[in-house]
């Protein structure tokens, strides 16, 4: 196959002791700018761009490739062990990736995300290769009232998050939508609910909310109760128990698969699929109510999601010239300033740095698997040091993270102000996930139907008249029917002990 | 002050603010030539959500809501102590780090809740707060390109 | 607090205040801030980081580019007239952005449009108008045709509400009466090709940055530029002028500003740098390479052109206003 014959080409040149370094080194920065919260890969990125001026085209993207999906595991990081996203697609891995951690498997956590990161990207990038340009148009297919339809399907299965009570799942949910709204509004272009702060004109900053939520949270908590939340046990065996290897397992192919599906449809962003693949996961699963404790599955399925997403959303990007996050814009950036435009024409003017950056794709995963690996152990024992000095490094981490995201004190305010308000919340048994969906969807749902209207010029059977936009419509129809329906016995057989 | 105590309080502020959003979305018109206005879904978010709130309300009232209903809000003693120093600690940071600059706040911040929090070994904590300051501010500065305030003193 | 330790922060501040003491020389001492108000990777990005690169030697300090996105720019722009009026603060407008902002009562911006200093401008973007290849319009006359047997079904996407290309859309049905298009707000140029692509929107307005490569791939098809002359990079579509519309000029510039009040002196040392550096072959070079028409515009022509965009803006924001669907 000719697609075989380019990739080995492309193989040999990226094999190339210069191309590797430049890989080695992406991946490096990569990781490190994910477990800086503030920076993030979007930022990262943009900030390494200037370095690439000085490297030939082919070193420089592949370089900020490596950057961009090695910050994917930089993230991880700091979930699994300080509970502070290093960037937005890392927060659900905090919810079963930390309390591992505080088990003292903080170590297992970290193992499983980097393998199961390996093999949702290589999953993707073979599928880059093979099925690259038909698979990129069924991402055509997902217009703004398809994109409206699996928002609500996302929306929907937040029945799948709620933990023992459904009622306070649904009002932390609507609390992240009506947050979402604070900024300008789709409708008129004008601000709503900003009351004349500027700084909100583009809406609470969502790494600052979550940092506060998650992070300040946790280390007010720690502060609390030291004795309770540091680790008690020892640092036992870094390899899961075969149980968990089969579970993980498991979760890992369906991560993947989630990943990569979603990594088609250009513009979903990095944070839904983590969360879908959990939700998933969980709902698979036959013993539900160890998520939220330390379930391992519930590391293994968003960070492989994660992953092959990263890895997927460069199909239409490499075959459409579509950018699908803004990581990837400033990818595009870099493309562009180096005088080469990502498209179907990019393959066939230049299939020789089309071919050599897809093979150091597979190139950095493994790369990335031997770097983090062996790190594991190293990392799981930053939380052996004793509480002061890891609470005190954990608050001045975030208040660098959240100042440095766009040199404002503002979001530091942000932060403090939603740390507080996860503290209690958490105090208060309110889960905070379904919190941060309802903050990620809300600009996408209103957004979506809204150039639905404006493309059906005001006629709502546009949603009805496509088939996909149907079918994603029942199947939300179908969750929250079932969701309901569950509830109905648990009310029957209470109403019948009273 | 108890976890019922604290939902009851937290369904009746949430449905407070529920009617305010409700109210304020009004004026930015429910309806659109093109369909629902820009007050439209906050509205009706907010309508359901007073609804949920009051239901949270009642729920704790009866003391139906899952949880440890007779746990303690907030911390008593030592632990609230730790707690305001953490919180002090980072409020100060937000309010320093400009016209202080980043090296001195930090330096001092990281000094002084490490006292608060009674660590151990003067030196180690001065060598840390060194190193949480001056070290990440050349870090930042230099290797990674993100500027750090310098502060009205010039550093 | 024990002495010693009061003794180790005396030093150090001492230490590193001294700094403070060497004495100040001329403009610039220490490193600019460039503020760009869109996302990293977009067209002003690009183009704001080339020039910054080049123009930093002359300067002999950095120059730090940071992206303050979101709100459609207004982030961006409110942030950098707050800014202090020493020349070390400056950032990229976009004019008719800039002014739709301003002009807008609902998005209460709280800068004027005196609030900013012009500079110069860097990038003049012509508008354009893209349909897919195989559409059924091949000239701009079969659009507006169209536009006028059956108004208000063509769906005309623009790049965001009151952007440049949502005003030439306006100014196309002015000078074409009868003609309507169905409006649909993207959020740029990927998105309008995306949109293009899969069949979701008939015809996007947009500029020549960004598209020039794949219209020479066929994918897309040029019909008309909005510019009294033919872009270099698209010499084969014809110009509005050219086609009978004269009046149907749109465009998007990207050009230096700072917030009002920097004295005299320094804004004319920033002027001669940066107009400098973008005369330089390396910064031809490149933007040429990214598709963006350079338009170096200075002093009392910027100024002017400033003003000018303006009082254009202002006609068709009000006109976008009362329609009812926008």
């Amino acid at each position: 196959m000719e697609a075989f014959q380019h990739l080995l080409t492309g193989f040999g040149h990226a094999l190339s002791l210069e191309y590797l370094a430049y890989a080695f080194v992406g991946c490096t920065l990569g990781t490190l700018v994910g477990v800086l919260p503030g920076l993030g890969p979007a930022a990262g990125t943009a900030i390494l761009i200037p370095l690439t001026f000085k490297l030939d085209p082919t070193g420089a993207i592949i370089m900020l490739a490596a950057i961009y999906y090695g910050a994917m595991y930089g993230g991880t990081i700091t979930s699994v062990l300080i509970n502070v996203p290093g960037e937005a697609a890392s927060v659900i891995t905090c919810i079963d990736g930390h309390a591992m951690a505080k088990q003292g498997r903080g170590g297992t956590a970290l193992g499983i995300a980097a393998i199961g990161s390996f093999i949702g990207g290589i999953v993707a990038t073979i599928a880059l290769v093979v099925v690259a340009p038909p698979l990129a148009r069924l991402g055509l297919l997902f217009g703004p009232p398809e994109f409206f339809a699996l928002m609500v399907l996302g929306l929907s299965l937040v029945t799948g998050l709620a933990g023992r009570s459904l009622l306070a799942a649904l009002l932390m949910t609507i609390i992240g939508l009506v947050l979402a709204m604070i900024g300008i509004d789709p409708v008129r272009g004008a601000p709503r609910f900003t009351f004349g702060v500027p700084e909100l004109y583009d809406g609470v900053g969502f790494i600052p909310v979550v940092m506060g939520l998650f992070g300040i949270s946790e280390i007010l908590l720690m502060a609390e109760s030291p004795a309770r939340e540091v680790i008690k046990t020892k640092l036992t065996g870094l390899l899961p128990s075969r149980e968990e290897w089969r579970s993980s397992l498991r979760a890992i192919w369906r991560g993947t698969g989630i990943g990569f599906a979603l990594g088609l449809i250009p513009g979903i962003g990095s944070i839904i699929p983590t969360f879908m693949a959990y939700i998933a996961e969980k709902r698979l699963s036959k013993t539900p109510e160890r998520f939220g404790q330390g379930a391992i599955e519930g590391v293994a399925a968003p960070e492989t999601a994660n992953n092959a997403y990263a890895n997927a959303a460069l199909i239409p990007f490499f075959t459409l010239g579509i950018p699908s996050s803004p990581t990837i814009a400033v990818l595009m950036g870099a493309f562009i300033i180096n005088g080469l435009t990502p498209g179907p024409f990019l393959f066939q003017e230049r299939p020789d740095l089309v071919w050599t950056v897809i093979a150091s794709l597979f190139i950095g995963n493994v790369i990335l698997l031997i770097l983090n690996l062996p790190l594991v152990g190293l990392w799981a024992r930053l939380l052996h040091i004793p509480y002061q000095y890891l609470c005190t490094g954990v608050l001045l981490f975030c208040v660098l993270g959240a100042y440095s995201l766009q040199q404002s004190v503002f979001d530091v305010w942000l932060m403090i102000v939603f740390g507080v308000i996860g503290y209690f919340f958490r105090k208060l048994d309110l889960p905070l996930a379904p919190l941060v969906l309802g903050l990620i969807l809300g600009p996408f749902i209103e957004k979506s139907m809204r150039t639905s209207l404006e493309m059906s010029g005001g006629d709502f059977s546009i949603f009805a008249t496509r088939p996909l936009c149907v079918t994603l419509l029942v199947a939300a129809v179908v969750v929250l029917a079932a969701a309901a329906l569950r509830l109905v016995p648990a009310r029957v057989r209470e109403a019948e002990s009273v | 002050m108890n976890v019922r105590h604290g939902l009851i309080t937290a369904g009746a502020g949430l449905a407070g603010l529920s009617v305010m959003v409700m109210a304020v979305s009004v004026g930015y018109g429910m309806k659109d030539a093109l369909g629902p206005g820009a007050g439209f879904f906050s509205f009706w978010l907010s309508l359901i959500g007073g609804l949920l709130s009051v239901g949270l309300l009642a729920s704790a009232w009866r003391g139906t809501a899952p949880g440890e209903l007779g746990a303690s809000l907030f911390p008593k003693g030592d632990a609230a102590r730790r707690c305001v120093a953490m919180l002090a600690a980072v409020v100060l940071a937000a309010l320093l780090i400009e016209p202080l600059g980043y090296r001195l706040t930090a330096a001092a911040l990281v000094a002084g809740l490490l006292y608060a929090l009674e660590a151990r070994g003067h030196v180690a904590i001065w060598l840390f707060a060194a190193a949480a300051s001056f070290g990440v501010y050349h870090v930042f500065m230099n290797w990674l390109l993100v500027p750090l305030p310098g502060g009205a003193l010039g550093f | 607090m024990k002495s010693a330790s009061r003794l180790i922060v005396g030093m150090f501040a001492l230490i590193a205040a001294a700094p403070a003491f060497a004495g100040k020389h001329d403009f610039p001492n220490k490193p600019l801030r460039m503020m760009i108000a869109f996302a990293a990777g977009g067209s002003t990005d690009i183009g704001a980081r080339i020039v910054a690169s080049i123009a930093e030697k002359d300067f002999k300090q950095p120059i730090v580019v940071v992206n303050r996105g979101g709100a459609g720019g207004q982030v961006g722009w409110t942030e950098l007239s707050r800014q202090r009026a020493d020349g070390y603060s400056i950032g990229f407008i976009n004019l008719p952005a800039t002014n739709t902002v301003v002009l807008d009562p609902e998005r209460k911006a709280i800068f004027k449009i005196e609030d900013f200093v012009p500079i110069i401008n860097q990038v003049l973007d012509p508008g354009v108008v893209y349909v897919r290849a195989d559409s059924p319009y091949k000239t701009m006359k079969d659009l507006i045709e169209a536009a006028r047997k059956s108004p208000n079904t063509i769906r005309t996407a623009t790049t965001g509400i009151l952007s440049d290309d949502h005003l030439a859309i306006l100014m196309v049905e002015e000078s074409a009466p009868g003609s309507a298009f169905r409006i649909v707000h993207l959020a740029g140029g990927a998105d309008q090709q995306r949109e293009l692509l899969a069949g979701n929107i008939d015809v996007a307005f947009d500029n020549v940055g960004g598209w020039t490569p794949r219209v020479r791939a066929k994918e897309f098809r040029a019909l008309a530029v909005l510019d009294p002359q033919r872009s270099k990079f698209l010499p084969d579509v014809p110009t509005m002028r050219e086609l009978g519309y004269p009046k149907v000029v749109s465009n998007s510039t990207r050009g230096i500003a700072g917030p009002k009040g920097i004295p005299a002196p320094v804004v004319k040392h920033l002027e001669t740098v940066f107009k400098k550096a973008m005369e330089s072959p390396e910064h031809l070079e490149k933007l040429e390479a990214a598709g963006l028409t350079v338009r170096i515009m200075v002093g009392e022509e910027y100024a002017k052109y400033y003003r000018e965009t303006h009082e254009k803006a202002r006609h068709y924001t009000e006109w976008a206003k009362k329609r009812p669907h926008r």
